[in-house]
């Protein structure tokens, strides 16, 4: 009885996180081993949108996010990890 | 022949440089370890030529435009210090983002080798790199190395290539020397188009088994080390095997040999001295010198032993997992999880710690870290802390660890206060940080690091703590009309003159006596002279020994010769760790911060911190202890009373520039 009920939880919980899936807009909500294309960075900060340009990481450009770690985001932009936290995963539109 | 080395942040420059110039400069395993540039002269092994070369090891850069303040270091020296030879260090696991900055540099008109490093990795990873197709792609010699391998790393190689191409010019692969530098969106189309030229010669020279974009045993480590919950614990259990094996495990083992062997060196040059001398000069070369120093060089091993463990620490890869771990935690106090990199080197240093600040780029992070870094007990605090452990609470290895947790107490609350003083505690910052491969720590690198380490701390020992020592046994022997006081009467000395005035301000925390004050003052100079000037004035020369009778039997000598309660000593422990650190530390302070307001507020709040966490101890602790307060309670309240009130009130006045702020902002 138990493993029914569950595997139904399973079931409801995957059909919530489809339907939250199609409206991934930025990195925070990136669904995990998936590659993005980023659409754009959002923020005001001229001189962090620069340098995340001199990683690789602006419009057009592939990104992956491979793990949520406490709070942060372990994301892959070319051949590289960083570690970046919500606000900057907020503002990474994809 | 002057040769830059440069490229991306963690690609192995400063591990070349040491490579081929035989220096020991600091390497570890992130991004941001060189904060400035360092010369050395390649080594003549490798410079098969006639003319000396100097390289010129520059902190790491993405690009021409620096975006912290070290990498400004770097763009300005190619650009206006005219090297002959730009050796560009190019990281073979990161083609793709590496040649960004590479293809610009080949536009300086300044000859280039690549040095595709981190060779032997690309194996292991299954990447494959035509180099012969990338030197033609880019127009200019591509040599392959691997800077951590002893033989047959390809430096001589690649130093003859330098020499080779000295005076030549290449074409640049990607000219953007037509692009208007006024016009912001044309650079940045340009540099569009850079980044698609760099793709298409990766594509073409590249060819990877795995793409870089999947799982790997990395991340599986990763998802432990930096998990939500296990994080912390785990950094905690790491700092603490690294604490409890330096200081109460291999570290005190190795030092009661030391010990020993200094024992046996005094004795030695008290039979040579034998009983014609007087005894003015025996006492100055016995206790002021070999007694004081031999104090302070008995605990080298502890720290020894601490710098091995921090450099394996470094060189593993775990250090910007500590900052993603911290990053939550700091952003609450309004730090950056980055600021935790500087206050673990802090644990050996506080200079290159609060170097390290460098690296965060908000400056009010950098300058509240490079103000709060100092309170993490640093090496040098190690014989002050294990010297009144031992003295006083029989050599318990909570006193250490308490030590270890208050300074942690303190940066906290110092950020929580600071940040709000400053009033940005609405501030938003961001936080990234790149991940390196984790590796095994290098055992070669950690013990160089070790004697590097050792040696720093002997010559202090043998200079700046022996000629203190030597003038405060002096200071002591006599008195102001230069005559040898006589014994008892060692108050009418200059030293007790000096510092007894000093010693008035302390009675509050219970140790208003002017040898501890003495103590406490040249700890200024040093934190080693405090152990050195203890063992000078109270005429003691063994603070560690062996047999643990002997330690019981030695260390109530000690205690009862010093006359402080245990209370008072702990109060007097915690007044040398967390007022300002050394002269040196402060000096470092000065260049990171880079303000003096804030280098002067930074100096007086630890004075501060250190006075008023010292009174609370002592009159809570004899409170409890005898059921009254200690003397002087009342000055000390009123004291400690205008400080916080104080701090209170500048706090309260940011609080409101935050609000106005905020409204302005909204």
């Amino acid at each position: 009885m138990d493993s029914t009920i569950s595997s139904r939880i399973i079931l409801g919980v995957n059909k919530i996180m489809e339907r939250y899936d199609k409206e991934v807009t930025n990195l925070a909500e990136a669904k995990i081993n998936r590659a993005y294309i980023i659409k754009d960075v959002k923020t005001n900060d001229e001189e962090l949108k620069n340098f995340l340009f001199t990683l690789g990481c602006y419009e057009g450009e592939t990104v992956t996010v491979l793990s949520v770690l406490s709070e942060n985001y372990v994301v892959s932009v070319k051949d590289a990890r960083y570690s970046i936290d919500k606000d900057l995963a907020e503002a990474i539109i994809v | 022949m002057k040769v830059a080395l440069t490229g991306n942040p963690n690609s192995g420059k400063t591990t070349l440089f040491n490579a081929i110039t035989g220096k020991i400069e600091r390497v570890g395993n992130w991004a941001g370890v060189t904060i400035e540039k360092k010369e050395g002269k390649v080594k003549k092994s490798l410079n098969k030529g006639n003319t000396s070369i100097t390289a010129v090891d520059l902190p790491g850069a993405y690009s021409m435009s620096p975006f912290t303040s070290e990498e400004n270091v770097t763009s300005d020296f190619v650009k206006n210090e005219n090297p002959d030879i730009i050796i560009n260090i190019v990281d073979a696991t990161n083609l793709s983002r590496s040649l960004f900055f590479a293809t610009q540099l080949l536009e300086l008109g300044i000859p280039v080798v690549v040095a595709l490093n981190k060779s032997d990795l690309n194996k292991k990873k299954g990447i494959a790199i035509n180099v012969e197709a990338l030197s033609q792609r880019l127009g200019c010699s591509v040599v392959e190395t691997i800077s951590t391998d002893g033989n047959h790393n390809g430096l001589e190689e690649l130093i003859s290539t330098a020499i080779e191409i000295k005076g030549k010019r290449q074409k640049a692969p990607f000219d953007s020397s037509a692009v208007d530098m006024a016009d912001k969106s044309a650079i940045e189309a340009s540099d569009r188009k850079r980044f698609e030229f760099v793709k298409s010669i990766v594509s073409e020279v590249e060819n990877r088994k795995v793409s870089s974009n999947r799982q790997t045993k990395q991340d599986a480590i990763d998802r432990v080390l930096a998990h939500k919950w296990f994080g912390i614990p785990i950094f905690a259990v790491v700092m603490w095997a690294v604490f409890s094996i330096s200081q109460t495990h291999l570290g005190p083992l190795l030092a009661d040999t030391l010990v020993g062997w200094i024992d046996g060196f005094y004795g030695w040059a008290e039979g040579l001295l034998g009983e014609g001398v007087s005894p003015v000069l025996s006492s100055i070369l016995l206790d002021g010198i070999i007694g004081g120093v031999g104090a302070v060089i008995g605990f080298l091993p502890l720290i020894m032993v601490l710098f091995f463990l921090l450099a394996l620490l470094e060189d593993c890869g775990y250090m910007a997992r500590v900052a993603a771990v911290m990053d939550r935690f700091f952003k609450r106090v309004g730090l950056s999880g980055k600021s935790i990199i500087p206050i673990i080197i802090g644990t050996g240093c506080a200079i290159p710690g609060i170097m390290a600040t460098r690296t965060i780029k908000n400056e009010r992070q950098r300058r509240t870290t490079a103000m709060l870094t100092p309170f993490i007990p640093c090496g040098a605090k190690l014989p002050v802390i294990a010297l009144f452990a031992g003295v006083f609470f029989n050599d318990a290895a909570w006193v250490g660890t308490t030590m270890y947790f208050v300074g942690i107490a303190f940066i906290i609350l110092g950020a929580l206060i600071v940040v709000r003083i400053t009033g940005e505690k609405n501030a938003k910052s961001f936080f990234i940080m790149e991940l390196p491969e984790y590796r095994f720590p290098s055992i070669k690198r950690a013990t160089i690091s070790m004697f590097s380490r050792a040696k720093a701390f002997i010559i202090k020992a043998g200079t700046i703590i022996l000629l203190c020592n030597a003038v405060v046994q002096l200071m002591q022997t006599f008195n102001w009309q230069f005559q040898v006081v006589t014994e008892g009467a060692a108050d009418a000395s200059i030293l007790a003159s000096i510092a007894s005035p000093f010693a008035i301000l302390l009675i509050p925390l219970g140790f208003g006596v002017w040898q501890l004050a003495a103590a406490a003052i040249t700890g200024f100079i040093a934190k080693e002279n405090v152990v050195g000037t203890l063992a000078v004035v109270y005429s003691i020369t063994n603070f560690i020994n062996t047999e643990e009778l002997a330690l019981v039997e030695g260390a109530s000598d000690v205690a009862s010769v010093m006359g402080l309660s245990s209370v008072a000593a702990l109060a007097y422990l915690m007044f040398n760790l967390f007022t300002p650190p050394c002269f040196a530390a402060i000096g470092a302070m000065n260049s990171e911060m880079e303000n003096k307001k804030w280098l002067w507020s930074g100096i007086a709040f630890q004075f501060a911190t250190g006075y008023v966490a010292s009174f609370i101890t002592y009159q809570i602790g004899t409170l409890l202890t005898t059921g009254a307060f200690g003397s002087g309670f009342l000055p000390g309240f009123i004291v400690v009373a205008v400080i916080v009130v104080y701090v209170a009130y500048l706090m309260r006045r940011g609080d409101k520039r935050a609000t106005e702020k905020l409204a302005l902002s909204i």
